[in-house]
């Protein structure tokens, strides 16, 4: 892997974030209803409707409003959220990183989790086990999240049992323990469904390279069951699973704002849905735009993994 | 469990007030301690914090906290002193003098004034500032400040109401120096001379306010601070509620009412309200322009059964009668039994031999428009009326259908007078009015009921002006519901209001060891 | 055929799709009740003799909504995958076939779309042009379009190297001809494996799109919209939510198990 895959493959991202932006500033541009009617509500006059359209810079040719949007972008200037009143660097800034904290604990818990639970599987296969551990796979990938919140809901967050808070957030600063209780329900969520997908790979990518030449050269060779589930099989079949994982940040970063909405965790897809129904064009923009972004780098970050742990890999 | 029933009387909206009394609406149990903070939560964002402008349920409670008027109601619904001490009316009612709570401080520290009072009335009254105060607001001819503390209104005509109207949540007295910048400011910034001041907003999740220690309450308020949670879902809202991670929950949902008043350690209140949901049917298209399609669906349609299935009982039966009892000038007009077989009859005599078909819109926010606009389609099935329910985002029921179609689901809060109910939505020239009903007849008794003094005639011409409703029929209303809210136990003096716009949270206290 | 019976995911998966199917074809006249009549004096009950999965908030019986409800939910799931389906694999062939730059600008703007993630995207698009099933299934089918391409364009490319493909240019035949007898045969069996695993997403996206109040709307009988309507009562009943959710759950694991059958028979040695 050279520096100049690596600079082809940034150019490839932005391009793709270029088009994104392109897309996401026309879908808000023919969004019905008009933002000026949400944000002034029904008692509106059409007068007071026309001004603030006009100082909004609603009325301007769309060429010329994507042009100006994008240009503040690029200088870091993302504009002033037309609800909130404060810049959407702040409010975009503030709910990445909740967010991403309910991310970065889910990718945590289906790290530990999934792959011994697939690599169990595999080595067990066709035993009880296996077949438990596929039936959970299986259901996991067939239950929407919000059922599984709702579930969790009920039975974690009620008042019978009252273990876990029924959704909020704590910032850390002010309490870390309490901002990590919060945490839990959400990622528990959040895990379930990853946990299926991954360990449904994880245990198929394994039992390939269980039943290779390359494991049986290896068993040949005396070496003992360990050093060949460590040493020679695991690497392998995890380079395929890392780019599972990459293709799932994606479905993470979907399923999270069904959690957030649910928790009432004021992440960045809470955000979303809530400049949605709003009509809060500036947020919608940057917001899906950062989503888009963060998949997009993942997605690299994740083919630069994969490259590392496999130098036979080359892609066009 | 406990569970507070208020009834609700309006007292004659007085002529002239007496000095200040003290809040005694509810014996206390114990004595206030000061200190603590009162964690509330809400399931609808606060968007705005412009008092002049603001409509979402949180946000009067958040203003509530932060601003004060002239005039406050209690829960009789008579006006109290606020920042007026006193007020009379001169000349039959055409022109009041008010005198001003001295030597009371914005937030910021600056003095109040009648400065301040004239320049919020004329701000409202500017129609660009799109204030729903106007509407009960504009019978002001001229507002004048006579000295510091002394303020003049000159009304077009007699109107003996004023103090209420000056209680209106949109008319809370803002600066004179926040309304010579620019109004949007006002979105974010909130200065006013209530019991807390702002500290925190975040529209998306969190507000925090804190104790305003210069009220001109002396000892009041007693909590150190107030937080305002937003849960979008209702479940968690819930669920979180009975947890006990906060103190108060402000709206509850009538799914939920009953199984929270149940749970240890909850005080769960509702009081009647003249809050409605109605059907518009518009009379000036088909098929509605034909009286008798009204009255058939009138009668299609089971009120107390809707009040069961809705609202789970926790509400009350309306005949269509924007007067709900509690108001003082109520007449009392029977709900129209639910009688399907006639409403068909009546429809055929009409001319619908089979039936109508025709589509209902209903906005998606609250979510309460669905439920009755299913629950009419279902009732309505056997007198003939096929109604296909659409739902549709609230800014497109906004921008394409209110005030436009001709049959969609509306809903209303409680207005504090009669007058405000009729005005509001019922006569020609009244601010939403969606209805095309136009007649003059109800236009004439609504304008001389404002302009009586008389308590007698009043009550006559209301009187008319309600069977009038009830005859032709503008709009179905089917219900009134309850106000709905819950507190912990050791939250004292957290008191629904039926107006739901009030919330007297100065006199909240902790009782806590 | 009988690969799919000699795997035993295939068989679980083919009969829960039995059962699926079952609703979705005769579950309207197999209702014991009509979806949509009030029971006022039998409101939020459990299960019973008369009312099998018992009644939601307005006394309608839980069990005939959801047989009524098969239909919307996964015709709306196959509606929307085969839509995303054939646009996707329309511009996936082109893409394969018509190579060099067309391919390369085809392909800049897919992965555009795909940077952006499935439920997102058509929150998106639904909030453009407004909630109901039909913008829903919309909305659903263009989010699957730019992956059902890259997969179809993956086989194409896949395909292209081929001796018999080779030997068929050679001999001189049509592009037409090519395509239709060479390419197209041999790239539909990734297509529909992963066509019938997206059902299964389609339908888990319609219910979450009713959930969210931006997909189906009421009185629709669509499962994910009866369990938002019934998650304010999901504490006095949660057979309101339980049941619809085991249906949503049903349906998507009998695509799913089918689609991955069906993979280890076409194709045994893929990957997705």
């Amino acid at each position: 892997m050279n520096a100049a895959y690596f600079v082809r493959r940034l150019v490839a991202v932005l391009l793709v974030l270029l088009t994104v932006s392109l897309a996401v500033f026309v879908i808000t541009m023919i969004l019905p209803g008009n933002a000026a009617v949400m944000i002034l509500g029904e008692y509106a006059t059409e007068d007071q409707l026309r001004a603030l359209s006009e100082e909004l810079g609603l009325d301007r040719p769309w060429h010329v409003q994507y042009l100006g949007w994008l240009g503040g972008m690029l200088a870091g200037d993302w504009g002033m959220s037309m609800r909130l009143s404060l810049p959407v660097t702040t409010v975009i800034g503030e709910a990445f990183w909740r967010s991403a904290a309910l991310a970065a604990g889910a990718l945590a818990t289906v790290s530990i989790i999934a792959i011994p639970l697939g690599v169990a599987a595999a080595m067990r296969r066709g035993t009880g086990l296996d077949l438990g551990i596929g039936l959970f796979a299986y259901l996991g990938t067939a239950v929407p999240e919000f059922v599984t919140a709702t579930l969790l809901l009920i039975f974690l967050a009620g008042p019978s049992s009252g273990l876990f808070p029924a959704g909020g957030y704590i910032p850390a600063d002010k309490s870390l323990p309490g901002f990590l209780y919060h945490m839990v329900l959400p990622v528990a969520t959040l895990s379930l469904i990853l946990t299926a997908h991954i360990v449904r790979q994880v245990r198929s990518e394994m039992s390939d390279v269980l039943g290779s030449d390359y494991v049986r050269a290896a068993r040949l060779k005396g070496l003992s069951e360990r050093e060949v589930i460590l040493r020679h099989a695991l690497p392998n079949a995890l380079a395929p699973a890392v780019a599972v994982i990459s293709l799932d940040v994606g479905y993470l970063l979907g399923g999270i704002l069904v959690v957030e909405e649910v928790f009432a965790w004021p992440g960045l897809g809470r955000l979303i849905i809530y400049a949605l129904q709003n009509r809060d064009l500036p947020v919608i923009q940057a917001a899906t735009l950062t989503l888009a972004a963060t998949y997009a780098l993942s997605n690299l970050v994740s083919d630069i993994v994969i490259a590392v742990l496999d130098p036979r890999v080359r892609y066009a | 469990m406990t569970e507070f029933k208020i009834s609700r009387r309006s007292v004659v909206a007085g002529l002239a007030a007496s000095p200040v009394l003290p809040e005694l609406a509810f014996a206390q149990t114990g004595t206030p301690k000061s200190g603590g903070v009162l964690k509330v939560s809400h399931s609808t964002s606060i968007l705005t914090l412009n008092v002049l402008q603001n409509s979402g349920p949180a946000e009067y409670l958040a203003l509530d906290m932060i601003y004060s008027g002239l005039t406050r109601l209690d829960r009789n619904m008579a006006p109290q002193p606020e920042l007026a001490l006193e007020w009379k009316g001169e000349n039959s009612a055409k022109t009041f003098i008010f005198k001003l709570r001295p030597a009371v401080k914005f937030h910021d520290g600056s003095a109040f004034t009648a400065a301040d009072v004239v320049a919020t009335i004329k701000a409202i009254l500017e129609p660009r500032t799109a204030s729903p105060a106007r509407a009960v607001l504009d019978m002001i001819n001229d507002v004048v400040a006579l000295d510091p503390l002394t303020v003049r209104f000159d009304l077009k005509s007699s109107y003996a109401d004023l103090p209420v109207s000056l209680a209106h949540a949109n008319a809370r007295i803002v600066s004179e120096a926040a309304l010579k910048g620019p109004l949007q400011a006002l979105n974010a910034k909130a200065i006013g001379t209530g019991p807390f001041m702002q500290e925190t907003f975040d529209s998306a999740r969190f507000m925090r306010l804190v104790k305003n220690k210069d009220y001109y309450r002396p000892g009041r308020p007693y909590l150190d601070a107030a937080e305002l949670y937003l849960f979008p879902d209702l479940a968690a809202e819930s669920t979180n509620f009975l947890s006990g991670a906060v103190d108060v929950m402000l709206d509850v949902q009538q799914a939920d009412f009953k199984r929270i008043a149940a749970a240890p350690g909850v005080q769960a209140q509702r009081v009647p309200s003249g809050r409605f949901v109605n059907v518009v049917m518009r009379r000036d298209s088909k098929p509605f322009d034909d009286a008798r399609v009204r009255h058939a669906l009138a009668m299609a349609i089971d009120r107390p059964a809707l009040v069961d299935l809705v609202l789970d009982g926790l509400g009350q039966p309306a005949a269509d009668n924007c007067i709900s009892p509690g108001y003082r000038y109520l007449v009392d007009t029977p709900v129209p039994k639910y009688d399907p077989q006639a409403a068909r009859k009546l429809l055929a005599e009409a001319g619908h031999t089979s039936g109508i078909k025709i589509p209902l819109i209903c906005s998606n926010r609250p979510a309460i428009r669905a439920q009755v606009g299913v629950a009419v389609k279902e009732m309505a099935k056997t007198a003939g009326f096929d109604i296909d329910v659409q739902t549709i985002p609230h800014d497109t029921y906004l921008a394409n259908v209110w005030r436009k179609g001709n049959f969609y689901i509306g809903y209303w809060g409680m207005q504090p007078t009669e007058d405000a109910a009729f005005t509001l939505l019922f006569t020609t020239n009244a601010a939403f009015a969606d209805t095309a009903w136009n007649n003059k007849e109800f236009d004439d008794l609504v304008a001389k009921g404002r302009e009586t003094v008389d308590d007698a005639e009043r009550k006559r011409l209301y009187a008319q002006a309600q069977m009038l409703m009830v005859r032709d029929r503008p709009s179905i209303i089917p219900f009134f519901q309850d106000v709905l809210t819950a507190n912990r136990t050791h939250v004292k003096g957290w008191r629904a209001h039926p107006l739901s716009r009030t919330f007297y949270t100065e006199d909240v206290w902790l009782d806590r060891a | 055929m009988r690969d799919l019976l000699r795997h035993p995911t295939g068989v679980v998966g083919a009969s829960l799709l039995l059962v699926i199917f079952l609703a979705v074809v005769a579950g309207p006249s197999l209702a014991p009740y009509d979806p949509q009549s009030f029971h006022p004096q039998a409101r939020l009950q459990g299960p019973s003799a008369t009312f099998w999965l018992g009644t939601d908030q307005f006394g309608r019986d839980v069990l005939s909504r959801i047989l009524h409800g098969a239909r919307a939910t996964v015709l709306f799931g196959l509606g929307a995958t085969l839509a995303g389906v054939s646009v996707g694999a329309l511009i996936g062939i082109t893409a394969g076939v018509a190579g060099r730059w067309i391919d390369s600008l085809i392909m800049r703007l897919l992965d555009g779309m795909l940077a952006v993630p499935d439920l997102l995207f058509t929150l998106l698009i639904v909030t453009v042009i407004g909630s109901s099933t039909g913008n829903a299934m919309l909305a659903v089918a263009v989010a699957f379009s730019p992956g059902m391409a890259r997969i179809a364009r993956s086989a194409v490319l896949s395909v292209r190297t081929r001796d018999f493909v080779q030997a068929a240019i050679a001999r001189g035949e049509s592009r037409a001809y090519i395509i239709g007898a060479e390419v197209l045969p041999n790239t539909i069996g990734p297509v529909i494996v992963e066509a019938s695993i997206r059902v299964s997403f389609a339908i888990m996206l319609g219910a979450t799109l009713g959930f969210l109040g931006l997909g189906a709307q009421p009185p629709s009988t669509e499962w994910g919209l009866m369990i938002a309507e019934a998650r304010q009562f999901m504490f006095r009943n949660p057979w309101c939510v339980a049941a619809p959710g085991l249906a949503i759950a049903i349906a998507a694991l009998g695509f799913n198990l089918f689609g991955d059958a069906l993979r280890d028979i076409l194709d045994p040695r893929g990957r997705r």
